[in-house]
């Protein structure tokens, strides 16, 4: 008898959550688990900064979010399918600088584009790293001023490896090749480890890195930082001067990473994961996760990271015009 | 060598602990269970496992990782030979040999020289890694751009020793691989080719839909078009072990698949995956009888199998030793030691002994650990083959479904799988071996990419592949393997004629 009743409340509670469901999902974000898009492979700075940031998001949602990692086409793949996602706050994109080179190289070509920098709404900027040049310790240049004497010296002979053509390590370099007005040799590899794999072989003479990669390999004597593209000098390399400090002014560049969602997603739930990422970033437990990856935080809020997104999209956009179609630049 | 010991011993203290032990064998289990699943890799499975390592400490998630990799070059071989199914890339060459084996009631053997192979290459290769990583490494890294070229010109050369059918047809099949590899995008100028607005196919044609479906697929199919259905086996019990004779004949191609597949698995980049490839072709080429192979030469499941297993630990050399990501697979590895505040770089042997040394002990004992583990294993799965083909080949189906798009998630790579089951059809219909597809579609865009960016680096300068050492000694090879083989086919042609009395 009180087995039997038992079972009878459950189901009575079941059909009683079942019928309230559609009711509560419109009541309150959020109510069933938030998936949050990450366009990269796992172990990529994406996924790096993305998984610790949605484990600190489940404690402030009471909702797990859960990490997808939707690869392909240099993140073209899983943008998209954020940007074309049912706009309800359930679905979250964790995106880095490349976001917004994707739309310039398509118009470049020519072809669909594979979503618009409108379909989708900044909620916050997590972690904004300056990139860093460096070359093998063999080579003779020791600061920027060297390594431009030569470049102009011998143009086009210098040469970079790069993640990819139009990825943000290239971008990177030509904003500093176009800054200092030096032609330089590009050889694009397929990601960012390919290329340090390059660089440290000794086939080609320069890269724009991430800091954190490059630290154990300066430490070690293989390589050497000539400057950084960041407005002030790296904690972790505090020797090595700034562009920006040499005299170059528009050379500037940050591997960033934020938050979005599709464009259409209402207000207030808008407003729940901008609150939500807020706590998260200044929780200790990402904090701790960031210090272990050598990123440091560079929390924005959406009107800031709006700001900072259209600046810095409109800089990729240039340099990627600047950069042109391959072929047209024989 | 003492010094060598002494941290050996330090590094049997870490994995040996219960956690390690652990750790260690679930990495075994879930690489050969990833292995053997169909569609998913080595890589699939590390990234996939990945986020569970953040928890744990550094050692323990690169031992756990580590396991995944090489367990999964144990695993893949399962499915090759029980059902002519590539469980990854690397068990492509497998497929034939092995379950010609099968075909012929020598499934069991198979799987156990399989194993013991595995075993003897992973071992002897962590013993390279141990005695000489920082030379090692250092050559490695000298493998830039056109170095790589010359590597996979010999790969093409490989192609032709794949098969002993008609060559022209081998040739035809191996241009169709090459074709099927420029898909996507064009890495040197960002142009999409034969991509038809799909975004998926920008990243080009994955390897393993194909492979499942041009070997394993087809199979399903042309079974269906038998009048009758294929024969359930019984194996017997005394019939599972390898007999003394397919022993002795694996002996020797164990020991070349090991010394090659480490050497090829080394050097930084994708050429991991050719080395079963060249092993088959080595071993072919070298055999008395080469006619044996396709029909369940030992020697066809022997080389390969050691061959990946030893490339999957020369992988470990370039990364362990100077903290480069040297394959898609150790960049995986090197991220689990960064989540740690573990730095990957040249110092890591000297700050992190016992991270090193630990994983290098782990693996040794990895290594017996899926020994023990696969053998006992043969006896159970070859019983796999008494289930009906009415229940076993529904059952297959739906696993290649399952594995491949759970790679990508990706509802075209499933399509792929199709299509490629569909042609697979057709061209063993006519009598075209498979196999060169896959090696051509394995070869094509690294051969593209490592050829364009060899001259983008000397700026269109083509004596760079030869005014480097390793890269002329390795185009030059080439180009006598070209002359050999165009001489040998003329002389075959002049005895032709004058067999039919067409010169005198």
């Amino acid at each position: 008898m009180t087995i039997a009743k038992h079972v009878l409340s459950a189901l009575g509670a079941l059909a009683l959550l079942v019928a309230g469901w559609p009711a509560l999902a419109q009541e309150k974000f959020p109510a069933h688990p938030v998936t949050m898009v990450v366009p990269f492979p796992p172990g990529g700075v994406a996924d790096q900064t993305g998984r610790p940031l949605a484990a600190a998001m489940e404690k402030v949602l009471k909702q797990p979010v859960i990490v997808s990692n939707k690869v392909g086409a240099g993140g073209a793949v899983g943008m998209a399918a954020a940007a074309n996602a049912k706009p309800d706050g359930y679905t979250i994109l964790m995106a880095l600088s490349s976001i917004s080179i994707i739309p310039e190289a398509d118009k470049l070509f020519d072809r669909k584009p594979a979503y618009q920098m409108d379909q989708l709404a900044p909620i916050a900027l997590i972690s904004s790293d300056p990139t860093v040049l460096v070359v093998p310790a063999e080579m003779p240049w020791k600061t920027v001023a060297d390594f431009v004497a030569d470049a102009k010296k011998r143009p086009g002979e210098i040469s970079f490896s790069s993640s990819g053509l139009y990825g943000t390590l290239h971008m990177a370099m030509e904003m500093f090749a176009h800054g200092a007005g030096i032609k330089l040799r590009h050889v694009p590899f397929n990601g960012a480890g390919p290329a340090m794999t390059a660089l440290l072989g000794g086939h080609v003479n320069a890269l724009a890195s991430g800091p954190g990669v490059v630290i154990p390999q300066i430490k070690a004597g293989k390589l050497r930082a000539l400057a950084g593209w960041g407005d002030k000098r790296l904690p972790v390399l505090p020797d090595v001067p700034t562009f920006k400090e040499l005299g170059f002014k528009d050379v500037e560049f940050y591997i960033w990473s934020g938050v979005f969602v599709p464009a259409a997603t209402p207000a207030e739930v808008r407003k729940t994961l901008r609150e939500t990422v807020k706590q998260a970033v200044a929780s200790a437990e990402f904090k701790d996760a960031m210090t272990k990856l050598e990123t440091p935080i560079a929390y924005l809020d959406a009107p800031e990271f709006k700001k900072f997104w259209d600046k810095d999209a409109a800089m990729l956009a240039a340099a990627v015009k600047k950069v042109g179609r391959i072929e047209e630049k024989k | 060598m003492a010094e060598t010991l002494h941290n050996l011993a330090l590094g049997f203290s870490v994995a040996t602990s219960p956690e390690m032990l652990l750790f260690a064998f679930a990495g075994c289990l879930v690489g050969t269970l990833v292995g053997m699943l169909p569609g998913v890799g080595p890589l699939a499975g590390i990234s996939l496992l990945l986020p569970a390592t953040y928890g744990l400490n550094p050692t323990a998630a690169i031992v756990l990782l580590g396991g995944i990799y090489y367990g999964a070059m144990y695993g893949g071989s399962t499915t090759s030979i029980l059902m002519r199914i590539p469980g990854e890339a690397a068990s492509v060459m497998t497929c034939l040999d092995g379950y010609a084996m099968t075909q012929k009631g020598r499934a069991g053997a198979a799987l156990a020289i399989a194993a013991i192979g595995s075993f003897v290459a992973g071992t002897l290769s962590v013993v390279g890694l141990m005695l000489l990583a920082p030379p090692l490494a250092d050559l490695a890294l000298r493998f830039g751009p056109p170095e790589y070229f010359g590597l996979l010109v010999l790969g093409l050369f490989v192609l032709a020793a794949l098969s002993g059918g008609s060559v022209a047809k081998t040739l035809a099949m191996a241009v169709l691989g090459l074709f099927l590899g420029t898909i996507g995008i064009d890495l040197m100028s960002g142009f999409f080719r034969f991509q038809y607005g799909l975004h998926e196919l920008g990243d080009g044609i994955g390897i393993v839909p194909v492979a499942v479906g041009l070997f394993g697929i087809s199979e399903i199919l042309l079974a269906l078009g038998r009048a009758e259905p294929p024969r359930v086996q019984k194996p017997k019990l005394r019939e599972l072990l390898p007999s003394r004779r397919e022993l002795a004949e694996s002996a020797a191609p164990i020991g070349r698949g090991t010394v090659l597949g480490f050497f090829i698995g080394i050097i930084p980049g994708s050429a991991h995956i050719i080395s079963s490839f060249v092993s088959y072709a080595l071993e072919r080429k070298i055999s008395k009888h080469p006619e044996r192979f396709g029909q369940g030469a030992v020697a066809g499941v022997a080389g390969p199998e050691s061959a990946n297993n030893a490339a999957a630990c020369g992988a470990f050399v370039p990364m362990l030793a100077l903290g480069v990501p040297s394959g898609p697979i150790p960049a995986v590895m090197l991220a689990a030691l960064m989540v740690h505040g573990v730095a990957p770089g040249p110092m890591l042997m000297a700050e992190q002994p016992k991270l090193f040394w630990g994983f290098v002990a782990s693996m040794y004992i990895g290594n017996l650990m899926l020994l023990v583990l696969n053998l006992p294993l043969v006896g159970l799965l070859v019983n796999l083959l008494r289930v009906p083909y009415a229940y076993l080949y529904p059952a297959i189906l739906a696993f290649c479904v399952l594995g491949v798009y759970a790679v990508n998630q990706s509802v075209i790579d499933v399509w792929i799988m199709i299509a490629m089951g569909g042609l697979g059809v057709l061209l063993r219909k006519f009598d075209f071996e498979v196999a060169p597809v896959v090696l051509g579609l394995v070869l094509s865009p690294m051969l593209e990419v490592a050829l364009r960016q060899s001259l983008a680096m000397s700026a269109g300068d083509w004596s760079i592949f030869v005014t480097r050492p390793i890269a002329a000694t390795l185009v030059g090879f080439a180009v006598v393997l070209a002359l050999a083989g165009v001489a040998s086919s003329l002389r075959g042609r002049a005895a032709w004629r004058r067999r039919l009395g067409l010169e005198s």
